[in-house]
């Protein structure tokens, strides 16, 4: 079988499913066509009163039900049309279309005038059609044969070898055996013919490749930002390596393994230590969100997030106690419901949203912690007390290094990393979240800020991504 | 004293390993590639091996410890790793690679005594 596919359509997706649409277009239209001549037929009949003949009438109207016929076949059958090069594929599919529509249109040419006949101009219609979807030999090869049956056609009508049928009533005398118009009709029409293919065909096969190209470009973008992730996450991790040699020093010094320590210097290599640790919690961030970005997929394990609210709570401990803020956890779930996902990333997200609670609520506030399970979804809310976010910021706030302007007037430290890399980790597991300020335990002059994240209660256990199960 | 063999190539971690090793009492051997870390254990049998991941290649340690294992050396191994989940790269205890613990960097001194002593405890236990 012939593969029709051109070379340049070389993204297969995007072809087969341009021919798909028009096919499926194709049959569409034909159904409309049908319509069309059964009304001509109607109108000049009665209305315009071309004087058919019988033989002209009856042989249309059987034109009209074999096309609509083989079109109610083809509509039934398009579905099943699979898209494979080798075989019987979809644009096998389209050149049949075609050329049983140019055999109905040949016979209707012929019955209503062959070379004088007001409806050969459609030939050039299905010649524009041919070009979009095939393959420039094949629809040559199509021009070809048509203008050469209507040249034979309209030869052997003017040497009386086939008897001429026209529509009386529209040209009085038909001029089938004027050589001259002969000639000229023929001629023009292979012109006409040849041209619209020659352009129809030249455009389709720009569209196409404008098409490609486009594609092309996307994916050599997706792949150059690949490699910049790559590369980020070479370099954050070139630079986290020495940072945790300062961090074990700091840890010998400090522990006094060298000797003692004089107080003073023992509290600023506390304050060092801590200072590198943010830094390599940071680069912890980074490395995270390009694996993020860069895998695309979280390895599943069965987790239960009361029991990483606790262990996010105690680590913060020492926070919570040296800002006096009292917390204060409400845990409305019936059962405790193990959820599926990335253990780990869930933890840095209940940690992440309590550390902005903790940092962006003042000496003696309060957090409010919520569990709860709602429509499929399992809930979780911190909530706080502090100084809350505009309103203006609410929206920008899950871009990557974002800061509430109130943040930093007030001078609080950050870098605005942890909310995109929240919401990120959320939507990987098919959950959402929402920041509202003010709080349900705002008050006035200290509106707070409500994160709520909504977990699924199941993950479609058919998911591919499910990767691992750890009991 | 228990002998512990530190393998890693940056010179620092060895020095520091090696100082709280010292303070608390442990012999240690050290090697800054994997041919020289290979050297040391078949010479020195340590008690505990300290390896990093990654050396001149990311995945240096692994080659080691699996090399190791082959060869029925089963010394316990614990394995410096920055990259572990960061890395995309899942190391579970005993898929693939054959070592006893992974710890990731920067660790403090306590904690590393504490992983190696249990390890330590552990194998006595088996010898047992």
């Amino acid at each position: 079988m012939i593969r029709l596919v051109p070379e340049w359509a070389r993204h297969y997706e995007e072809f087969w499913a341009a021919i798909r649409k028009r096919n499926i277009w194709f049959i569409k239209l034909r159904y409309a066509a049908i319509l069309a001549l059964l009304v001509f037929i109607v109108i000049s009949e009665y209305i315009l009163d071309f004087s058919l003949t019988y033989f002209q009438v009856y042989s249309l109207l059987i034109i009209a039900t074999a096309i609509l016929v083989y079109n109610v076949i083809l509509h039934l059958v398009k579905d099943r049309i699979k898209e494979i090069p080798g075989k019987f594929n979809v644009l096998h599919f389209s050149l049949l279309q075609i050329l049983l529509d140019l055999l109905s249109l040949a016979l209707i040419v012929y019955l209503t005038g062959g070379a004088v006949s007001p409806l050969y101009y459609l030939f050039i219609f299905h010649m524009i059609i041919g070009s979009l979807i095939l393959p420039g030999k094949v629809v040559y090869t199509l021009a070809v044969s048509i203008i050469f049956y209507f040249l034979i056609f309209s030869l052997l009508e003017f040497y009386k070898y086939i008897p001429h049928q026209y529509l009386s009533g529209y040209i009085g005398t038909s001029i089938y055996d004027n050589f001259k118009y002969i000639l000229i009709s023929n001629f023009i029409f292979s012109f006409v013919i040849l041209t619209s293919v020659y352009f129809a065909n030249g455009i389709a096969r720009q569209l196409y490749k404008l098409e490609q190209d486009l594609v092309e470009s996307f994916d050599k973008l997706h792949k150059a930002e690949i490699e910049k992730q790559k590369y980020i996450m070479a370099v954050v991790h070139e630079i986290k390596s020495p940072l945790t040699v300062v961090i074990t020093y700091l840890d010998i010094i400090l522990s006094k393994m060298l000797g003692p320590l004089p107080e003073q210097i023992e509290e600023r290599i506390d304050r060092a230590i801590i200072r590198v640790r943010e830094a390599v919690g940071l680069i912890n961030n980074v490395l995270r969100i390009s694996k993020l970005r860069l895998l695309d997929e979280i390895v599943y394990e069965e987790y239960e997030i009361g029991q990483l609210v606790e262990n996010v709570l105690s680590a913060r401990k020492s926070n919570l106690e040296s800002k006096r803020i009292s917390t204060e956890t409400i845990d409305q779930r019936k059962d405790k419901i193990t959820l599926l996902g990335d253990k780990f990333l869930i933890e840095m997200v209940i940690s992440n949203l309590l550390s902005n609670a903790i940092k962006y609520t003042s000496h003696d506030g309060n957090i409010k912690i919520a569990l709860w399970i709602e429509s499929g979804y399992t809930k979780l809310s911190i909530s706080d007390d502090g100084i809350g976010i505009p309103k203006s910021d609410l929206e920008k706030m899950f871009g990557d290094f974002f800061r509430a302007s109130n943040a930093k007037r007030d001078g609080f430290e950050g870098t605005g990393l942890g909310l995109s890399i929240v919401k990120q980790v959320v939507e990987k597991h098919h959950g959402t979240i929402v920041i509202d300020s003010p709080s349900d335990i705002g008050k006035e002059g200290k509106p707070g800020t409500q994160a709520t994240i909504s977990l699924p209660l199941k993950q479609e256990s058919t998911d591919s991504k499910l990767k691992k199960h750890v009991e | 004293m228990a002998l512990i063999a530190v393998i890693d190539d940056d010179l620092d971690i060895i020095d520091a390993s090696s100082l709280v090793l010292k303070t608390h009492g442990f012999d240690v051997v050290t090697a800054t590639n994997p041919d020289d870390g290979y050297r040391i254990i078949k010479e020195h049998k340590p008690d505990l091996i300290i390896l990093d991941v990654i050396m001149n290649e990311p995945d240096d340690g692994f080659f080691l410890a699996q090399k190791l294992r082959k060869e029925g050396i089963s010394i316990p191994i614990i394995m410096y790793t920055s990259v572990s989940k960061a890395l995309g790269v899942q190391y579970d205890k005993g898929e693939m690679v054959p070592v006893d613990e992974f710890v990731e960097k920067p660790i403090s001194p306590e904690q590393l005594l504490k992983k190696i002593n249990d390890l330590l405890e552990a194998k006595g236990k088996e010898k047992k």
